[in-house]
């Protein structure tokens, strides 16, 4: 008997490991190590400019990987972000071109207009993937493999594959390197947003209803969750958060491009799974997939700094995303164990 | 009386009953093929030319190979993202093992174009190794793994060649391989590679072990592991069936252009998966034929064929094909319920 309380220990210990270590797991080791190692390795690492350019990637990368996390909470998958991020681009500078010649007194409403009519887009594609695979309960891979050659597609045929210029400068030269506390616009607009998706997931029927899509959709149905209605709004918000990815893009480039987003797609979904959410659904966390994408930008950061060839970037986030979902496999095994 | 009415209803059923498995069996698409042909026919007259009906048999053999490659994994309920850029990777490392021993046709350009084919089948099925092993001895959910072995793909093409396309092959390759190649007298090779590849497909599918049983893999897998059928390896060397069709594509694809090109594949993975689903390979595993690949390549190049004659803005055949794809699978959704 006496052995006993030591052995409730152990077990509390690995039920705490199993809820919560499994769930944080080795990433912000790993992100850390990286941290030191690049500080210690470039000195270039540590200036503010660089710091500052890291978090400015990786906020972009959050907006996107936030709404593939979603879709992937509730089981499903989302392989047009990319080409949302270009057609939102394309459809904000086109609108903001067009409106800026008929009110050219008043660009900050150019901007809005502009900015709104991009989320729609996107936000449009995200509703057509809902649909599709919600109601007629198709594989998402092949509906959002499709939407991706059509909105990708409708961006190359509206820009002929020419950047679009003329928008409004209070847009791509004032908002662009505006700036607060040394932070850009964008920083400030994805803390937002991630702020607004913690609480949502965490404190709302939404969220539990969307875990619980993920988890099982038949026991989800049964016990009254609009499941359909849930899965649609997951793959629109989706497209949004895309979208609204690309319209701060656009801003930073200064012109609407087709090709904008080309590496968005794989690295979202490796954001994601780095961060720890399941490709089974009903598994995953903000702040996580947050940690995630922060983690890319550093190694993407990385080897700029070590002038390793752009190209060969595709590799390493190949090879880091087979590895993490590798990692994530090997460790649902042990829990189920 | 009785018998007679009986006799009637049954054949009434029956008809309408092969009606009905013909629909189940290939879907709307030879109707849609057929539309298709006098629609564009009646726009375009030079689309029912001979000298067109020729062109669009040798453009859909480039895609009945990839569609093959493509379906040998969808019957496992595999699936292969990784397809277009390991054709770009193979082709500008097989082009550029060829420049290296016989730059310009000049040297052994027969030894060359030995070592490269063969350097191309070996790096096929070496990327069938690495696919089929995460997906089967790993049970990483092959999507994930194809779309991290792209990115490796991708990197691997771009960074070797430099970003640009391989030139100074030698004539010869162009002169055997090409379009209006003579390796295989007045049939144009492509035509004649992608028949052999269709006969060897058709062959492994429905006469050996290993085909049989990935039709069993994929309508139900548990019940492959029950019936003690070595599962794994079987669905790996689906992946290694797939990338060997893969690197013959890459080679055909190198003979039209003379060239080794490291960016075009990209596309080719849409082009194969809606070939072979739109021809009727289902998604959901255990179900597909050659003849369903053969017909969805068809689709794929009537539709390409038939919009460049009519003019239709390349870009907008991206948004096209999207459309199609999503109605394959839509219409791969309703065959299915017409089967029940």
């Amino acid at each position: 008997m006496t052995g006993s309380p030591a052995l409730t220990q152990q077990t509390r210990f690995a039920t705490w490991y199993g809820h919560r270590g499994l769930a944080i797991g080795l990433l912000p080791i790993v992100a850390i190590a990286l941290f030191v190692l690049l500080s210690i390795v470039e000195p270039k690492f540590l200036r503010a400019g660089n710091l500052i350019n890291v978090l400015r990637n990786a906020s972009f990368l959050m907006l996107v990987a936030t709404g593939q996390m979603l879709v992937l909470i509730i089981g499903g998958f989302d392989l047009a972000v990319g080409a949302v991020v270009a057609f939102a681009s394309v459809a904000a500078a086109l609108s903001m071109a067009a409106l800026l010649i008929v009110m050219p007194d008043s660009p900050l409403l150019v901007i809005a207009l502009g900015g709104a009519a991009g989320i729609v887009a996107g936000a449009a594609v995200g509703l057509m993937n809902g649909l599709v695979t919600a109601l007629m309960k198709v594989n998402p891979f092949m509906v959002t493999l499709g939407t991706l050659s059509i909105a990708s597609g409708l961006a190359l045929y509206l820009t002929q594959g020419v950047p679009i210029y003329g928008m409004p400068e209070l847009f791509t030269r004032d908002f662009a390197k505006w700036h607060f506390l040394n932070l850009p616009a964008i920083i400030y607009f994805t803390a937002f947003v991630l702020i607004v998706m913690w609480w949502l997931m965490n404190w709302t029927r939404y969220g539990r209803y969307v875990y619980a899509i993920g988890s099982n959709p038949h026991a989800a149905r049964v016990s009254g969750v609009p499941v359909n209605l849930i899965v649609i709004s997951t793959y629109t918000a989706c497209g949004a958060f895309a979208a609204l990815a690309g319209v701060l893009l656009t801003a930073r480039v200064g012109s609407g491009e087709a090709t904008l987003g080309g590496n968005m797609m794989m690295e979202s979904i490796a954001a994601a799974v780095i961060g720890g959410v399941s490709l089974r659904g009903g598994v995953g966390r903000v702040e996580m997939v947050a940690l995630g994408s922060l983690f890319l930008a550093l190694v993407n950061n990385g080897l700029n700094l070590m002038r390793i060839d752009s190209k060969l970037q595709a590799i390493v986030v190949g090879v880091v995303l087979i590895l993490a979902v590798g990692i994530d496999r090997l460790q649902s095994r042990r829990a189920r164990r | 009386m009785t018998n007679l009415v009986s006799a009637n209803g049954i054949q009434n059923g029956g008809s309408k009953q092969a009606a009905l498995r013909f629909l189940a069996n290939y879907g709307f698409l030879p109707i849609i093929l057929v539309v298709l042909c006098i629609a564009f026919g009646l726009m375009e007259p030079r689309f029912l030319t001979f000298d067109n009906a020729l062109n669009i048999i040798e453009q859909s053999s480039y895609l009945i190979v990839l569609g093959l490659a493509q379906m040998f994994v969808l019957l496992v309920r595999g699936f292969d993202l990784s397809l277009g850029v390991v054709v770009s990777a193979i082709g500008v490392a097989t082009a550029m093992l060829i420049v290296a021993i016989a730059p310009g046709g000049e040297g052994s350009v027969a030894l060359s174009l030995l070592v490269g084919f063969c350097a191309a089948i070996a790096m096929g099925v070496l990327a069938g190794v690495i696919n089929g092993t995460l997906v089967a001895y790993l049970d990483i959910n092959p999507f994930v793994v194809t779309l991290g072995t792209q990115g490796v793909a991708f990197g691997i093409a771009t960074t070797i060649s430099g970003g640009f396309p391989v030139m100074d092959l030698p004539p010869a390759l162009t002169g055997l391989l090409g379009q209006n190649g003579s390796l295989f007298g007045p049939v144009p090779p492509p035509v004649a590679i992608c028949l052999a590849a269709m006969l060897i497909s058709s062959l492994v599918l429905n006469r050996t072990v290993f085909g049989r049983s990935l039709y069993i893999i994929g309508s139900s897998p548990k019940a492959a592991e029950v019936g003690g059928l070595p599962w794994r390896r079987f669905t790996m060397l689906s992946y290694v069936a797939c990338s060997i069709l893969v690197a013959i594509g890459a080679i055909l694809m190198m003979a039209r252009t003379g060239t080794g090109e490291p960016s075009t594949g990209a596309g080719l993975v849409l082009l194969s998966i809606a070939a072979a689903v739109a021809g009727g390979v289902s998604l959901r595993g255990g179900e597909g034929r050659v003849s369903h690949v053969v017909l969805g390549g068809l689709l794929v190049s009537v539709l390409s064929i038939g919009m460049n004659l009519t003019r239709i803005d390349g870009f907008l055949q991206q948004v096209v094909l999207g459309v199609v794809i999503v109605a394959a699978v839509f219409l791969d959704r309703l065959r299915q319920r017409i089967r029940i």
